[in-house]
């Protein structure tokens, strides 16, 4: 499904097709409250997407199906950034301080993380 | 009292339970498709043919629900297609309807972006199931 998402979203906005061919990295979900998870390889204008948390990932994002579908809730602003001060923002935040939403290699893949959500938004 | 599930009497009270929820009419603002609901037959669970729920909805209300056939469901703009016995589990909240797509225990057709941006809408439409008293037909 994510995978279709991220198919329908870059072919309705040029701007996400762009960060989609700019973007290579290794990005893992994992679905806390199914146990499940894909791993999505972006190589600069193509998406693989395979079952389960495969190695060397750049990052990784751990949420339960409400928070991930959430995530593709997000706004993005100005300069591409997400919107954390709208409702839907605020609950992301909340519970990325909860730690209900955990973003492993965040810290030094940021630009990643940005990329990778707009290209996941809907808004 | 409880009605049979999937039949005129339990779309007509599915409706107004949609129609009652300010939940619904506030996340749905701004809808403006049909969603049909495919119930795949299970016949070792009493349930013989497949059926749909055909379900026009639109900017926060429920216009109409009807049941009919299978093929009249697969014609809204958006379809979501299950056995019944997965139909059963979500309406008496066994299984989260988002973590069912997610899964691919519910199969969802239709344009996904649009219907992420209603996540809530679709969690109360399915909340809104579970406020209907049913008979169910494997329980028979």
């Amino acid at each position: 499904m994510l995978g279709g998402l991220i198919e329908a979203n870059i072919g309705n906005n040029p701007a996400r097709r762009h960060d989609f061919d700019e973007l290579a990295a290794r990005v893992g979900i994992w679905v806390t409250d199914i146990d499940e998870g894909v791993t999505l390889d972006f190589q600069k204008g193509t998406l693989m997407v395979a079952n389960g948390l495969k190695p060397k990932r750049d990052v990784t994002i751990r949420a339960e199906a409400e928070t991930v579908m959430n995530l593709s809730n997000l706004r993005i602003g100005l300069f591409g950034m997400p919107v954390y001060y709208d409702e839907v923002g605020r609950g992301i935040a909340a519970k990325l301080v909860q730690g209900k939403l955990r973003i492993e290699g965040m810290l030094g893949n940021i630009a990643t993380v940005n990329t990778v959500t707009r290209i996941f938004s809907v808004r | 009292m409880a009605v049979n599930a999937f039949s005129d009497e339990w779309a007509r009270q599915f409706k107004d339970e949609v129609n009652r929820s300010d939940v619904y009419k506030s996340a749905a603002k701004g809808w403006k498709w049909t969603v049909g609901l495919v119930v795949e037959a299970e016949p070792d669970k009493n349930f013989p043919e497949s059926k749909g729920v055909v379900m026009d909805l639109f900017d926060g209300s429920a216009r109409d629900i009807k049941v009919g056939s299978a093929g009249d469901a697969q014609k809204c703009d958006f379809v979501i297609t299950a056995p019944y016995s997965r139909w059963k589990q979500v309406a008496t909240k066994e299984l989260d309807a988002t973590k069912g797509i997610l899964q691919g225990k519910l199969k969802l057709k239709g344009d996904l972006p649009t219907i992420v941006r209603y996540t809530k809408a679709s969690q109360e439409m399915t909340e809104c199931t579970t406020r209907v008293p049913v008979e169910w037909p494997d329980e028979k």
